[in-house]
């Protein structure tokens, strides 16, 4: 572990976007006097440059584009975490289940990983996301389902080696149910990969969203969102660049922020790399 | 300052450097002087194939465009809306509106060579009518005698349209049809050479048209390009000017301008981003092309489904929507609509507005209607920015007085099938554009009790309009005629099913070596007097 001072380094600059990220999210409404979802130009005439009542400018609506990115930091850090906390469900449930059971329900719950793993994310993404009309639930629905392979297959390597160890055998032999050694033994030995798994899928849920919103299918109008902030802009990207940049650079952020703090947690707490 | 902040400094700092100033027009020879001058080729681009080259199954813009170049009608709309003719010297109609008499021009020859014949024009529009084609033009030629017969394949021709000669063709109507020569001018009716059909079949004419128009096909790579080059045998005397039009397929809006801007295209037209520069630089303004269109975009109302089965309800709509901001939205390309009818339409009124924008207004016919505190709805619209910008704009007008409007993105062809389902769309975005210029085209269409099963998709029935409009619908062009589709026009908003939002106009820009180039209110542009300097 000689990298261990780079990597706390890394691990803080994460910790560091982050914080500003949940902290726009949180403080939104006293961070703008402005109504996201409302055109607050007098009269419209394209989208106009940043200037000191809109520090960021205003968009293709004549709305306020820092508004639009604050309140936007509460769609992505709200559909993320959701998003996270299906994936982990499903993902540690099944992982847990196929591990410490193997046999025929390892093979069968495996097989069902496999398949999802060969469909092309996006795809599915999109297929799912056109059945299900589109809210600020069945996103992070749509997206944690497509996303709780990973979990699954990693929390499964994990407990295949835990369940071998000699506390988890000496519960056993003392006649622990399958319930309480999941539970009390086996879950926490995976904690410290869940945790790391539970930040990578925030940044990956928080692309997807993008991802999703950018082609249209993401939270329903006007809800702003950083992905549909890109695609609704893009064409006038030589007219006004910062409507583009702008929300290039906050989802950046976000996925940077949580992947700095995944990869830094794999250091410091000694868990897998996956 | 954390590593976000500076990454969004950064970010802005950059972004704001690299604004881009507007690009000049492609440079070429100044405007004026001398004659035209033939030769040349036309270079076009577009996002996509035409759908189709053959004038019987063809109803979209995109190939209508280059089924003018090819084929020729009976008559045709000079540049405004006058029917002038084409392939027809002259025509008569018999006193009773039932007989429509034609003398084609001696001088027309297909671009094989092979002269025209009254047997072509007969054998054209029988083709249109056949079952097996399936064309969405034959509703407009049902009236003819005999068409259903033929239709249902009862008979072998159309007893209603008759050859007295090679040069005459005559067409028999079982009943008074005022509209019969706007229906003869649409593209549907263009008269295709019998032999190539024989020879290629009924379904690959699409990919070897052949008619009498100023163009004749060279080449179609589906996918890459579409090649026009002049018809040698075209019966106007010089013209076309033009050697040939090559379309590059694939070219998106975006990359045409940008195509344009480096003299690649010939035309294009002006994407929403770079309008507002385009119009005021005055290095542009000279090459700017302009035109009203007859259509009307509006706000669909479900009349058959609550709360929009109120007509109060349908009031407050039409005083709430700040129509102001839309137009601003679409950077002033048009005028805003108070009416059904768009400008430059037989009766057309510019004193009507019966919805002034008035929220006050608005509220107090909401809590009349028994929704004070407003509802929850949804509203469909294609999922172009463009729309969705509208459908946002009108969303958060309709927020003031509490009504949550849920919009719901889809593409084209699947709105088009939702609306026509009863109970499934209660708000909707669209647009009509007339197919030709008479008021039937909107009012009957659009409003008719009878077309609720096609076009009426607000499920508007009102039995006065209905008989406003089948009064009005014998009728020859004329004021009684005028106004009874005012009188109707007048019902039918009050009754509201629409909130009018504007009338859009077309707009793009020329190279400048092309002259003589003229957008048209009604029909895609035509290409045969188009010339280009050098």
């Amino acid at each position: 572990m000689a990298d261990t001072g780079r990597s706390r380094l890394l691990f803080l600059v994460g910790v560091g976007m982050i914080t500003v990220i949940v902290l726009l999210a949180l403080l939104a409404p006293r961070l703008t006097p402005y109504d996201p979802d409302v055109t607050v130009v007098a009269r419209y005439t394209g989208p106009q440059p940043p200037s000191a009542a809109h520090p960021l400018g205003t968009d293709t609506l004549g709305r306020d584009v820092w508004a639009r990115i604050v309140f936007g930091a509460r769609t992505s850090l709200a559909v993320g975490a959701l998003a996270m906390l299906v994936s982990l469900g499903i993902g540690v449930a099944v992982g847990l289940l196929a591990g410490y059971f193997g046999s025929w329900l390892d093979a069968a719950l495996m097989w069902v990983v496999d398949l999802l793993l060969t469909m092309p994310t996006l795809l599915l993404l999109i297929v799912l996301a056109t059945l299900l009309p589109p809210s600020l639930l069945t996103i992070p629905l749509v997206i944690g389902i497509v996303g709780w392979t990973t979990f699954a297959r990693t929390v499964r390597g994990e407990v295949l080696s835990l369940r071998e160890r000699d506390y988890v055998l000496a519960a056993r032999a003392l006649g622990a149910s399958h319930g309480r050694v999941i539970v009390r033994h086996l879950l926490p030995g995976t904690l410290p990969s869940v945790l790391v798994l539970a930040a990578l899928g925030m940044s990956g849920a928080i692309g997807l969203d993008a991802g999703l919103s950018y082609l249209g299918l993401g939270v329903p109008l006007p809800t702003p969102s950083w992905g549909r902030m890109i695609s609704e802009t893009q064409t006038y990207f030589a007219v006004a660049p910062w409507l583009v940049v702008v929300p290039g650079v906050a989802i950046s952020t976000a996925v940077i922020g949580f992947n700095l703090i995944g990869y830094g947690l794999v250091d410091l707490l000694g868990a897998p790399r996956t | 300052m954390s590593g976000g902040g500076r990454a969004l400094l950064a970010g802005l700092v950059l972004a704001a450097a690299c604004a881009v100033p507007l690009d000049p027009p492609p440079a070429g020879p100044a405007d004026g002087g001398g004659p035209p001058r033939p030769g040349g080729v036309l270079r076009l681009g577009s996002p996509e194939d035409p759908h189709t080259l053959d004038p019987a199954k063809g109803y979209d813009t995109a190939s209508w465009s280059f089924e003018l170049m090819l084929f020729d009608t009976l008559v045709a709309y000079d540049q405004g809306t006058n029917l002038v003719p084409e392939l027809a010297a002259s025509w008569e109609v018999s006193a009773d509106g039932r007989r429509w008499a034609f003398r084609l021009r001696p001088d027309v020859r297909f671009s094989t060579g092979r002269p025209l014949t009254a047997a072509d024009v007969k054998f054209s529009l029988e083709r249109l009518l056949k079952p097996t084609i399936h064309s969405q033009g034959a509703e407009f030629f049902a009236g003819l005698e005999g068409a259903a017969d033929f239709g249902a394949g009862r008979a072998a021709e159309v007893r209603g349209i008759v050859v007295p000669a090679p040069d005459r063709v005559e067409f028999v109507l079982r009943e008074p049809d005022p509209l019969f020569l706007h229906k003869l001018a649409m593209p549907f009716a263009s008269v295709v050479d019998p032999e190539t059909v024989a020879r290629v079949g009924d379904d690959a004419f699409a990919q070897h048209p052949v008619g009498t128009g100023a163009f004749r096909l060279a080449e179609w790579t589906y996918g890459q390009r579409l090649r026009l080059e002049r018809n040698p045998h075209y019966f106007r005397a010089g013209l076309p000017y033009l050697d040939g039009v090559e379309v590059t397929i694939g070219v998106s809006d975006q990359l045409a301008w940008f195509k344009y801007q480096r003299g690649e295209l010939d035309l294009a037209g002006i994407p929403s981003a770079e309008f507002p520069r385009v119009v005021i630089d005055p290095r542009y303004r000279p090459l700017l092309l302009e035109r009203t269109t007859l259509t009307t975009q509006y706000l669909g109302m479900n009349c058959a489904l609550p709360p929009f089965d109120d007509v109060d309800v349908r009031r407050a709509l039409n005083r709430a929507v700040d129509k102001q901001r839309l137009l601003a939205l679409i950077d002033g390309r048009g005028v805003v609509a108070d009416e059904i009818l768009p400008p430059d339409m037989p009766a057309y009124d510019p004193e009507l507005h019966p919805y002034a924008f008035d929220l006050a207004a608005a509220r107090a016919e909401l809590a009349a209607a028994g929704h004070p505190g407003g509802f929850a709805t949804t509203l469909w619209a294609t999922r172009d920015d463009g729309t969705l910008r509208i459908a946002q704009s009108i969303q958060q007008d309709l927020r003031a007085l509490g009504i949550a409007l849920a919009i719901k993105p889809v593409d084209f062809p699947a709105l088009l099938e939702a609306v026509r389902r009863p109970g499934m769309v209660p708000l909707f975005l669209m647009g009509w554009e007339a197919d030709f210029p008479d008021p039937s085209n909107f009012l009957a269409v659009l409003f008719h009790s009878r077309n609720r099963d096609t076009n009426n998709n607000t499920f508007f029935a009102d039995r006065a309009v209905d008989r406003l409009l089948d009064e009005a619908e014998p009728l020859l062009a004329g004021p009684r005629r005028w106004q009874l589709y005012h009188a109707a026009e007048v019902r039918i908003l009050a009754d509201a099913p629409w909130v009018p939002l504007f009338h859009p106009s077309s707009f793009a820009v020329r190279h400048p070596r092309v002259r003589d180039y003229r957008l048209h209110p009604l029909r895609p542009a035509r290409l045969e007097t188009v010339w280009l300097a050098w």
